[in-house]
């Protein structure tokens, strides 16, 4: 045997020095690369082709995820595709990844079941798929960053203190201001200069006021940390295997910022660290909304993604290669340009496409087999494959899906969408941020019952309902054929905490937008702090329990949700537990004085309250657990009971809903009091007839026993 | 002249009562010159040709009697007296002196040793048309045992953090460690024009500061603010990102009068030199900028800014503390080349004082003494056979035969009685320790007890019974007296 290893034809792995961790280091690079967003923000266009597949320079998005994995020596990736797999399954069993040849193996992996991020990595878990780090990308990610750095570094902290650190985030310098920032992806990192450790990881997007524990933020040992502003998220990830066990164990995990928060709020119990790699001359994005989609599509073509670029035809498709000429007008063959017209920068213009007389075309994508009139004008405009664009159009910043036809004389204002087989015109002008799509907005409502945002249904089973609805001229023209989608109906509140629109926030969001409390802060400069009523945090937490109900109450929440609501409260204003159980009681008991005044009748309070106790009873068993629990309760509710004595009936809706029990009911009233009101409250006739009823109830089945 | 200096000298020195009780802190010798000696010489030495002096009575006639000081310094000393008991904060000092301030001004405190080149603070200060650039530098580790102070160094005192943009110099942030319990809050737009910020702790601050006129004029509307380094420079930083500065519109009655305030101490913050309008119209002109990122204008349009040199090597002490004084008395020495034992000192030739100790004018050190890592202070008298090692002797102070004195303090004008035996102790000024024998406490440690050994401190407050002095600093005896 010894000779055959001698023989063997691997030369350079004899000759490496043998280390105890070799086979460590020739394991071969694996990636995780997920097609799918797990969110609508592409609605509508979304609908008939996912993400992962839509073209950025007329290259499917995932085509570039691939090409990235592959150029930085990832050897085998894992493909998950939960919204129209099958279509991701065709497309890469298609291309070039696939071949035999190719350096990257990649695997498909389908299930309707994904709805997370966390979903796949607890899968990865499940089905032991990686046997040492990987990269973790989205299908939709574009980069010519070469990780093998970040990699080595990963790799160097992992082996000295052996499995601290689980994961390093890839960011990109992109001060605020810069052209390739995503203002939804808004970050603020707080790390170590030296060790490069992330100490606090936080979206800012929303805030006003960034705030960094302490605690956290400066390592024992050190003296200083750094905070930056400037980075984008490229979403590219190295992670270690432990992060899919990770999400196993945290299955409330969902996404990358849940881990990455949790993990490192938790970072003291668990012990894991996550680092970051941040370049400066690679490019990395994540297009994640059509404002990326643009700036990425842009940066292709001007070249910042060298070398990905569109002459390179890396995905190797046939008939894509095209030439590149001055001021990056890139043509594929077949293409036909009219008399007078001009390519004036930027412009890339699919194979057998058509272009008729005197068009101004700058900035541009246009697909395959396009055909496109006389006088148009097209700036910044994203046009798709087989579109139809007839004489004196004009376009500016918009996206134009497949096959869709825009008659004569239409105007479209920045950020349009047209998205698939949508008509529209002639001579109408779409005012800015028009969405337009052959689906009806409201057949989304319909699937939307079973709440799932990735499923692969067919969406057919409403089309006879939307044959039903007329297209609306004034919308698409008087021959066009699409419905307008509303932004509104876009918003995913459930899904993400900022109400997200397909073209995401635009980049100078006025940076001056939070003068107002920088006055207010100016003015009380010199130790003139204004005094600010501070109301008392019990009182605040009531209000905010109380809110939170009458919330509960218009939108249908459930008791669960409820539950976690108070628990949050509970935490921010740091009540104790026995306070949350009696603010609870009394809220829920005031309830119907809040509704209907204080001077209600006996009646019309029971009827008012029972129904709420009914409705809320799951709440209160949350929290009313242990016989002191009772007692606790009991108080609260004699205290809002001693001014109206009468509404005793109450008591026993408890105990039959089971929130209180007869024993602690029982101990309460035998308990005696020490004020003359509650001694007055306990010879209440209905109280008395309860407590003797239990008496009488308890000593019957003790006599059934 | 561009700027003029301020010097102030009239702090107590309550960190170190011990040193600071009989003799002010600006007096106290370092490497046997006076502590005012080094700010004074930091700025002849960079070519002030005047200095206004903040001080008290006591220390002014000093400083017209003071030799050392006569000889050495050529600058011409504008010597302000204010009253001891005023009880003065720093900014009130500033405002006291407004009536000599022309120009723009750096002020130093009495307690900076430091071997900075000055200039790197003044030319922020003039690159960037500052309102304040300062001094900080790292803080610096005290390796020496200090009497009185068990443990290396006192745990629990807070630390203040500073914030400081990409290029490590403005100033962005400035917070104690007591402000931050919740957490450090930072705005959001703070972070948009310095996207990139390095909070640091672990810096001394030098308490010296480039100031523009205009900030004294500030000050004298501003009387509630009393203290620079506390009250001041923290405003000065914040302000800088202030909107108010700018904003005209007024929304409600009760802020307008806040805010006519306001605009009128703006006015004076900002109304700086007369050549603004030029430099304003060189700033648009010119494609310089200070930032990366975004295409807005220089400093983002802000007019007040704050800048920060911190020194990465070199040396700086603020001499305020029992072990900065001691530190520093061990690393002064080796700055001068001046010879260690004066010309006027009388060293038998059968004592032994290493080239690492001082020797002061008109010491007499006797046979068989042994001096090494100490400084041995002016008219000091060693008796025989006294052994004295990293040790500071001031001023006419006497030891007799026989002693063994090691990590001491020895204040002006006490006296060590024969075969005393002391080590990391204190001695206050005027304080006779007994001979051996008549009084048991000076043979102070037992040779025993394993480092560190348990301080004792020989300090005096009036009366000068040595027991009476036991009460006053029973922080420093511990319980075993």
């Amino acid at each position: 045997s010894n000779v055959c290893h001698v023989a063997a034809p691997d030369l350079a792995a004899t000759s490496r020095p043998r280390k105890a961790d070799k086979d460590e280091e020739e394991k071969p690079l694996q990636a995780v690369l997920v097609a799918d967003s797990f969110n609508r923000r592409f609605f509508p266009i979304t609908k008939d082709q996912p993400r992962a597949l839509l073209p950025l320079a007329n290259v499917s998005m995932i085509d570039y995820t691939l090409e990235f994995l592959t150029s930085t020596g990832v050897q085998e990736t894992f493909v998950f595709c939960c919204w129209m797999a099958s279509k991701i399954k065709e497309h890469l069993q298609k291309s070039k990844w696939c071949r035999p040849t190719s350096p990257n193996v990649v695997h498909v992996i389908t299930s309707d079941l994904y709805r997370s991020l966390g979903d796949v990595l607890r899968d990865v878990d499940a089905k032991a798929l990686v046997r040492s780090d990987f990269l973790l990308v989205y299908g939709d990610v574009v980069s010519n960053i070469d990780v093998s750095q970040a990699l080595q570094e990963h790799k160097q902290r992992r082996s000295m203190d052996k499995n601290v650190s689980v994961m390093t985030m890839i960011f990109k310098e992109s001060p605020p201001g810069h052209k390739t920032r995503c203002e939804d992806d808004d970050i603020i990192v707080a790390m170590d200069g030296k060790s490069k450790r992330i100490l606090h990881y936080q979206r800012a997007q929303a805030l006003k006021k960034l705030h960094f524990p302490m605690v956290r933020c400066l390592e024992v040992g050190s003296d200083e940390f750094e905070i930056r502003f400037d980075l984008l998220d490229c979403h590219i990830s190295i992670c270690s295997p432990q992060v899919a066990e990770l999400f196993t164990d945290n299955f409330d995990y969902q996404t990358k910022n849940d881990f990455v928060r949790g993990l490192l709020v938790n970072e003291e119990i668990l012990g894991n660290q996550i680092h970051m790699h941040v370049t400066r001359d690679g490019y990395g994005a994540r297009v994640s909304n059509l404002l990326m989609y643009d700036t990425v599509s842009s940066d292709t073509i001007r070249r910042w993604i060298y070398p990905i670029t569109p002459e390179a035809n890396f995905a190797d498709q046939e008939g894509q290669s095209c030439t590149h000429s001055r001021h990056n007008v890139y043509r594929e063959p077949g293409v036909s340009l009219g008399h007078g017209s001009q390519m004036e920068e930027n412009v890339l213009i699919g194979r057998n496409t058509v272009i008729g007389a005197n068009c101004t075309i700058s900035n541009t994508v246009i697909g395959a087999n396009c055909v496109i009139g006389d006088n148009v004008t097209l700036d910044r405009a994203y046009i798709w494959n087989r579109v139809h664009i007839a004489d004196n159009v004009k376009v500016k910043q918009s996206v134009i899906c497949d096959n869709v036809e825009v008659k004569h004389g239409v105007v479209l204002s920045e950020q349009c969408v047209l998205a698939y087989n949508v008509v529209v015109g002639p001579d109408i002008t779409l005012p800015e941020g028009t969405v337009l799509s052959m689906h009806h907005p409201d057949e989304e409502d319909d699937e939307d019952e079973d709440e799932f945002l990735s499923d692969d249904n067919d969406v057919g089973y409403s089309k006879d309902k939307t044959k039903q609805k007329v297209f609306n001229p004034a919308e698409v023209g008087s021959e066009g054929k699409g419905y307008r989608w509303k932004s509104s109906s876009l918003d995913d509140t459930e899904e993400d905490e900022l109400a997200e629109c397909i073209w995401g926030l635009a980049l100078s969001a006025d940076p001056e937008s939070d003068s107002e409390s920088e006055v207010s802060e100016g003015s009380h400069d010199l130790g003139s702090h204004p005094a600010s009523p501070e109301l008392d945090d019990v009182k605040v937490f009531q209000n905010e329990v109380h809110g939170t109900l009458q919330r509960g109450l218009d939108e249908n929440i459930s008791c669960d949700n409820l539950v976690l609501e108070i628990n949050s409260l509970k935490y921010a204003y740091n009540i104790s537990l026995k306070e949350v159980m009696q603010i609870l009681m009394r809220v829920v008991l005031e309830f119907p004085f809040q509704q209907q005044g204080a001077q209600i009748s006996t009646a019309q309070y029971s009827s008012h309250l029972l129904p709420l106790l009914k409705k809320w009873a799951p709440v209160f068993k949350n929290y009313v657990k242990r016989p002191q629990d009772q007692l606790d309760c009991l108080a609260s509710m004699e205290e809002v009971f001693l001014e109206c004595e009468t509404h005793w009936a109450v008591l026993m809706s408890m105990y039959q809903l089971e929130i209180l029990e007869e024993e602690g009911i029982m101990h309460w009233f035998n308990q005696g009091s020490t004020t003359d009101k509650s001694q007055q409250l306990r010879r209440n006739q209905g109280l008395l007839k309860f407590i003797k009823w239990l008496q009488e109830a308890e000593e019957s089945s003790e006599g059934d026993e | 002249m561009e700027l003029q200096a301020v010097l102030m000298a009239a702090g107590g020195g309550s960190r170190m009562m011990d040193l600071t009780y009989n003799t002010p802190k600006p007096l106290l010798p370092v490497g046997n010159r006076p502590l005012i000696w080094y700010p004074l010489n930091l700025l002849e030495r960079v070519g002030f040709e005047e200095v206004i002096v903040i001080t008290t009575k006591e220390v002014q006639k000093a400083l017209s009697t003071d030799q050392r000081l006569k000889t050495d310094v050529k600058m011409r000393l504008d010597v302000v007296c204010i009253q001891e008991e005023a009880d003065m904060g720093t900014a009130d000092a500033l405002r006291h002196i407004q009536q000599k301030i022309k120009t723009d001004i750096l002020v130093v405190s009495c307690d900076l040793i430091t071997d900075v080149a000055l200039h790197e603070v003044v030319d922020l200060f003039r690159a960037h048309n500052a309102t304040l650039s300062m001094l900080m530098s790292k803080v610096h580790e005290f390796t020496e045992t200090v009497p009185g102070q068990k443990g290396k160094k006192k745990a629990g005192e807070q630390r203040d953090f500073v914030g400081v943009d990409v290029t490590g110099k403005r100033l962005l942030f400035m917070a104690n460690e007591a402000d931050l319990e919740e957490g450090l809050v930072l705005r959001k737009s703070i972070m948009r024009k310095h996207p990139r910020m390095l909070i640091k702790t672990g810096l001394l601050d030098a308490h010296l500061y480039c100031l523009k006129r205009s900030v004294v004029d500030f000050l004298v509307h501003n009387k509630s603010v009393t203290s620079i380094r506390g009250e001041l420079v923290p405003f000065l930083v914040r302000k800088q990102f202030s909107k108010s500065l700018n904003s005209q519109n007024a929304t409600e009655d009760t802020e307008k009068n806040q805010k006519q305030q306001d605009a009128h101490h703006n006015f004076e913050l900002l109304s700086t030199s007369k050549d603004e309008a030029l430099l304003q119209l060189a700033r648009e002109r010119s494609c310089w900028n200070d930032h990366r990122g975004d295409m807005s204008e220089a400093y983002h349009g802000g007019k007040l800014r704050c800048y920060v040199h911190i020194m990465e090597e070199g040396m700086c002490y603020r001499v305020n503390t029992l072990a900065a004084y001691i530190e520093a008395n061990r690393v002064v020495p080796k700055l001068f080349e001046d010879p260690p034992i004066h010309p006027s000192a009388v060293v038998s030739e059968r004592s032994l004082v290493g080239s690492d100790s001082i020797i002061g004018p008109s010491c007499q050190i006797s046979d068989k003494t042994s001096i090494k890592r100490s400084n041995v202070g002016t008219s000091s008298i060693i008796k025989e056979k006294v052994k004295i090692t990293n040790s500071i002797i001031m001023n006419g102070v006497t030891i007799e035969e026989g002693c063994n004195i090691q990590g001491s303090v020895i204040c002006n004008n006490a006296m060590i009685g024969r075969g005393a035996d002391m080590k990391y102790c204190l001695v206050g000024s005027g304080q006779r320790i007994e001979p051996e024998g008549e009084n048991g406490v000076a043979a102070s440690t037992d040779p025993l007890s394993p480092p560190p050994p348990h301080p004792f401190n020989f300090s005096t407050s009036p009366p000068p019974t040595f027991l009476s002095s036991l009460s006053s600093w029973t922080r420093l005896f511990g319980h075993n007296l």
